[in-house]
């Protein structure tokens, strides 16, 4: 009688089981069979009814009988978890449907550049310092050894303010004003802007960028300014970047380079970047001249150095493959998206 | 400069090609910018017409019997006019290649004509310089001689950049000496030889110095003179280095310059009148009728050589038509002088006029090439059967240079490369120096050409040029502490990257602006700074003024790249106030959205920039800043916010003015925040706090308040009446319409209460809550929204 009850409702849960489909119908069975008003409470409530012998006897029967049931729907539980795994498994999507854009933020090109030169000689121990885009002749030509009857001051070449004052045409004020400051051993880099009345076109811009190499102690020679400057283009292009040397003339330095670099464009096979010579040209460097020492309180029979001037735009070209400067002041936004 | 290499070969012997002549220059420092490749030309020889009769059956034909050095002569049938018996010309022999022509047998009116006499654009030179018709030579030439070796013509031009303190070589025979001494060879130096100097020697009285901007005048007086044709070596020399022939006279002196630097001035001696040129500065009013047919109005910055009339030429520039040489010419006066360079270049800027002369005379001429060039041209007018006097000399003697002495070890210790005396004192001698090693020291004394080396430092550049500065190793510099501050750097870096990193692109546009930026914020009631900063000197009205703003740029950045996806870009740098000027360093980043509807007392898009630019001071200073109402010139006057650190204002954000936006036919909501990198406050490391570990309980009050009652107004009234249960407090929504009572606003704020030293009872935060709404009710007259 009992059995055949438990036995038909093990029938029942069974099928109960078998019809459902998530977790919810597999907790309204436990509760509607195994609940605390379910149906073997129900069973177990009839216990009463039995004569006492039968008691416990009925008693393990019921026991039995839950916990098959109550493993039941475990089982039933697991296999319902399984089949969603599977099913969860089996989902695919293209991959190669379009992303949602992400907001991306970017950094200028000659930001970009700038920072890697800096960050260069900043682990060399260069401190980086920042100057005033409008400087005074003193600083920008009369410290610099640059003649007072130079045609640059001439208003031909720069900018004028009012008459001793300009637009710097270089980063190099910073070297006298930051010797002014501080005694040797010193060793600092400018970057900046710089102005020259150049007219706009492919090549030339009158506001570019530059970066400006200082480093005065005793014993710092030629050889230290090429293994700088081999070291940062590297930084720049790669480490197989070569430097070389040409000799020139700039009133502020004494012995004076040229500096050329190895077209990245090429390699230095010769390429339309370079004009088929391999190399391209960077910037001017020299051991600071004397004169320049003096005129910022530096004793030259104690101490020397070197400089340099790098123009950056011209790096950021070579190194995006910009072929037009203005480029780099338009701002379109999809040259930026794709330069960053 | 134009090198033509069959000139530089006169002086220096070499078998280098063009390209290897060309990076020897480049690392002595003088990059050659072009080779200018020659036209193939082959089969070309020097002959001598031996009989030119008329062609019988062509009347514009002429038939030219032609000795070229073999046992018969050619016969060869022109169309050229300018032929007789007894020239010497290049002739075209079968087979010959030239420009654009080979030359084949071929018979002219029933005569086999053997080749071609030739004329200058056959072998690639401009024909309006040289004769009309076929080039004639020297009669001493001898006959078949390969024309184009003797000459060069297959030599390529080398055009020669010269750096401008090496005015010396700014001429063949300096370019000359820098390569032999690179190669090691002697040079060839240009005859100055006089065969007989004529009496009497040049007037002393035939010069007068009045400046001292002319400090050195050579004067020579040369007669006998026959004005015709230059020998074609000099004219052929000429023409490849891009100076058109004359005539032997003015071909001589544009020949010295060439070759050796010194510009030179012929006058005719005959038409000088007084007989006395006088170099003073022009005065106001005088007038100067110049060779190329301009006439000139002269004032007290012209220097002038005048006769007792007139100004008779601007001194390194221009000369007078008056005293110009002529075919009748028989007299020269020679001036090989010295000027101050800058007042050449005054002069020249003055005149709008830059000649070879003046391009190397505003460089400053060493004095010493004065006496060069007037017996170099001296000797080839001589050679070209002219009578010379011996010169006379005004103004500075030439002195001898001062020998540099410093000490040996200066050069290792400049180029970081062991550099042995002998090595050192080599490399000088090779490039003219007079070298003394005195034990340890060098004494250096420059050839009087060089008036560019002046000191030790000088001398060990010349050194390392002929050494090569491709020998110097690279090595690293020595590490020294930093001794300055790289804050301002670093400050920079930390804004540009954090603006980058909220999704901001940065742009860099031009710190030169039209004055139309700053009438366009005039016209529109915009606010300026006291005094935008004007060039003096500016390329274009375009570029006259520097930027007061970074507002405009990217306004105008905005309005060029319009489109529907929101645009976010920033830019840093330096803007200008007058009138010290004021150069302040700035960042400015602008957020332009598509427009959407919103009632006037609510902004979205405000309120979306605002937290980006919360976030961007968060990063920067490490705290939280605190937005309360504030102004920016280009901002919406009730739509702009100062953000606060700690009570400082350090930033400007707010929606841009609509008249601005008008201005910039920006059709799009646009929001601007700047700040000052100088008021930015220095990072704080934020400190370490250990969050609550009791829970929170969270309420949300819905209130209903005046409508200037402000959020951050409601924020504190909430925390003053909860102090010390209060983790968090935010007004999420605010309402306003029919459901609030007429002249009200609702706004909705969630509460967090949490206590650090117990968990708070549902009793407890009731009380709270009760006493917030108390503080709500008193501070802000906030009643429970029913």
């Amino acid at each position: 009688m009992l059995k055949d009850q438990l036995k038909a409702l093990e029938q029942e849960v069974q099928a109960a089981l078998d019809a459902a489909t998530d977790d919810v119908a597999l907790e309204g069975i436990r509760l509607r069979f195994l609940g605390r008003s379910g149906e073997i409470t129900n069973v177990r409530k009839s216990i009463g009814t039995l004569a006492p012998a039968e008691r416990p006897e009925a008693g393990k029967a019921i026991n039995t009988a839950a916990a098959a049931l109550e493993a039941r729907i475990e089982a039933a539980r697991h296999g319902l978890a399984l089949k969603q795994l599977h099913e969860r498994l089996a989902e695919r999507i293209d991959v190669t449907f379009p992303a949602l854009p992400a907001r991306m933020g970017s950094l200028h090109p000659i930001r970009r550049a700038l920072e890697d030169a800096c960050g260069y000689l900043q682990r060399l121990g260069f401190a980086v310092v920042l100057g005033n885009e409008v400087e005074t002749e003193r600083y920008n030509f009369d410290a610099l050894n640059i003649p007072a009857d130079h045609p640059a001051r001439e208003g031909l070449d720069s900018f004028y303010l009012r008459p001793g004052v300009l637009l710097r045409t270089h980063t190099s004020p910073m070297q006298v004003r930051t010797m002014e400051a501080v005694p040797p051993p010193l060793a600092v880099v400018v970057p900046g802007k710089a102005y020259r009345r150049d007219a706009i076109d492919a090549r030339h811009s009158p506001m570019f960028h530059q970066i400006e190499g200082l480093l005065v102690a005793p014993g710092i020679h030629l050889g230290h300014l090429k293994g700088t400057l081999t070291g940062l283009l590297r930084e720049l292009f790669g480490a197989s970047q070569a430097v070389r040397f040409r000799p020139s003339f700039f009133p502020f330095t004494e012995p004076s380079a040229e500096v050329d670099t190895t077209c990245p464009g090429c390699g230095g096979s010769g390429c339309k970047t370079c004009g088929g010579s391999g190399w391209i040209e960077v910037g001017g460097a020299g051991m600071v001249h004397p004169d320049v020492l003096r005129n910022a309180g530096y004793d030259p029979t104690a101490v020397q150095g070197w400089a340099f001037g790098i123009g950056i735009d011209r790096i950021v070209m070579v190194r995006h493959d910009v072929d037009d400067i203005r480029v780099l002041f338009e701002n379109d936004p999809r040259v930026l998206a794709t330069l960053r | 400069m134009k090198l033509p290499l069959a000139w530089l070969r006169d002086y220096v012997k070499c078998d280098l090609d063009a390209a290897s002549v060309a990076t020897r220059f480049a690392s002595l420092g003088f990059p050659v910018e072009a080779v200018e490749q020659r036209p193939l030309l082959s089969g070309i020889v020097v002959g001598r017409l031996t009989d030119v009769s008329k062609h019988a059956a062509a009347d514009r034909l002429q038939v030219c019997a032609v000795d070229v050095g073999t046992e018969r002569a050619l016969t060869i049938v022109t169309a050229a006019a300018n032929v007789q018996a007894g020239d010497v010309v290049p002739v075209a022999t079968i087979g010959a290649q030239l420009v654009g022509l080979r030359i084949a047998p071929r018979t002219m009116r029933g005569i086999a004509s053997q080749g071609m006499l030739v004329s200058a654009g056959e072998i690639g030179l401009e024909p309006t310089w040289f004769e009309d018709g076929i080039l004639q030579l020297e009669r001493d030439l001898l006959v078949g001689t390969d024309f184009v070796a003797a000459f060069g013509l297959g030599e390529a031009v080398l055009d020669v950049e010269v750096t401008a303190n090496r005015v010396d070589a700014m001429s063949v025979l300096g370019l000359a000496r820098e390569l032999a001494a690179a190669l090691g060879t002697a040079v060839h130096e240009p005859s100055l030889a006089i065969e007989r100097s004529v009496p009497p020697p040049t007037s002393p009285d035939c010069v007068r110095l009045e400046s001292p901007d002319c400090k050195r005048f050579v004067a020579q007086r040369i007669d006998d003179v026959h004005v015709g044709t230059a020998p074609f070596w000099m004219r052929l020399r000429l023409a490849l280095a891009g100076q058109r022939p004359i005539d032997s006279v003015v071909d001589v002196s544009n020949f010295v310059m060439l070759e050796g630097a010194q510009p030179l001035h012929f006058y005719d001696a005959d038409r000088i009148a007084g007989g006395t040129l006088v170099v003073r500065d022009a005065r106001a009013g005088e007038r100067l009728r110049t060779i190329d047919g301009e006439e000139r109005a002269l004032d007290e910055r012209f220097l002038v050589i005048a006769d007792s009339r007139e100004p008779q030429c601007i001194a390194g520039l221009r000369g007078a038509a008056a005293s110009e040489v002529s075919t009748r010419t028989r007299a020269l006066l020679i001036e090989a002088a010295t000027f101050a360079g800058p007042r050449v270049r005054r002069m020249s800027v003055a005149l709008g006029v830059r000649t070879e002369a003046s391009s190397r005379h505003e460089k400053g001429l060493p004095l010493a090439l004065s006496t060069w060039g007037a017996a170099r041209a001296a000797h080839l007018l001589e050679r070209g059967g002219a009578s010379v006097h011996a010169p006379v000399a005004f103004g500075a003697e030439t002195q001898p240079a001062e020998a540099i002495a410093f000490p040996a070890v200066r050069v290792p210790a400049l180029l970081g490369r062991e550099v042995s005396r002998a090595e050192a004192a080599h490399a000088l001698q090779a490039l003219g120096f007079g070298v003394v090693t005195v034990d340890d020291r060098i004494e250096a004394t420059p050839p009087p050409w060089r008036g560019d080396v002046r000191i030790a430092e000088d001398v060990v550049e010349e050194i390392a040029r002929i050494i090569g500065y491709d020998r110097i190793p690279p090595v690293l510099p020595p590490l020294f502490p930093a001794q300055v501050s790289s804050d301002a750097y670093r400050r920079e870096r930390r804004v540009a990257h954090a603006l980058a990193a909220l999704g901001y692109v940065e742009a860099v546009t031009f710190a030169l602006q039209s004055g139309a930026v700053a009438e366009g914020y005039r016209r529109t009631g915009i606010a300026l700074p006291n005094e935008i900063v004007e060039i003096r000197n500016p390329l274009s009205d375009e570029q006259r003024y520097l930027r007061f703003s970074l507002v405009p740029g990217l306004l105008a950045h905005a309005a060029a790249y319009a489109g529907d996806d929101p645009l976010r870009t920033f830019e840093l740098g330096h803007v200008f106030a007058g009138p010290e000027p004021a150069e302040t360093v700035v960042v400015t980043w602008l957020a332009a959205l598509p427009h959407s509807v919103e009632p006037a007392w609510r902004d979205d898009g405000f309120l979306m920039f605002k937290g980006e630019s919360c976030a961007l001071l968060r990063t920067l200073t490490g705290r939280d800043p605190e937005a309360v109402a504030g102004a920016l010139p280009e901002g919406h006057p009730g739509k702009t916010a100062a953000l606060l650190i700690d009570g400082t204002a350090v930033a400007t954000v707010g929606a841009v003015d609509p008249r601005l936006l008008g201005a910039y036919e920006i059709d799009r909501r646009v929001y601007v925040g700047a700040l000052n990198l100088a008021d930015l406050p220095a990072y704080h490391l934020a400190r370490y706090i250990a969050p609550s570990k009791y829970p929170a309980v969270e309420r949300d009050l819905a209130l209903v308040v005046a409508p200037d009652v402000s959020a951050a107004d409601i924020e504190q009234a909430v925390r003053l009446g909860a102090d010390g249960a209060i983790s968090g407090v935010r007004v999420f929504d605010e309402y306003r319409g029919p459901q609030v009572a007429e002249g009200k606003k609702s706004l909705a704020v969630r509460v967090v209460l949490q206590r650090f030293d117990g968990t708070l009872t549902d009793a407890e935060a009731d009380a709270y809550v009760g006493a917030i709404l108390a503080s709500l009710h008193e501070r802000c007259g906030a009643i429970l929204r029913e």
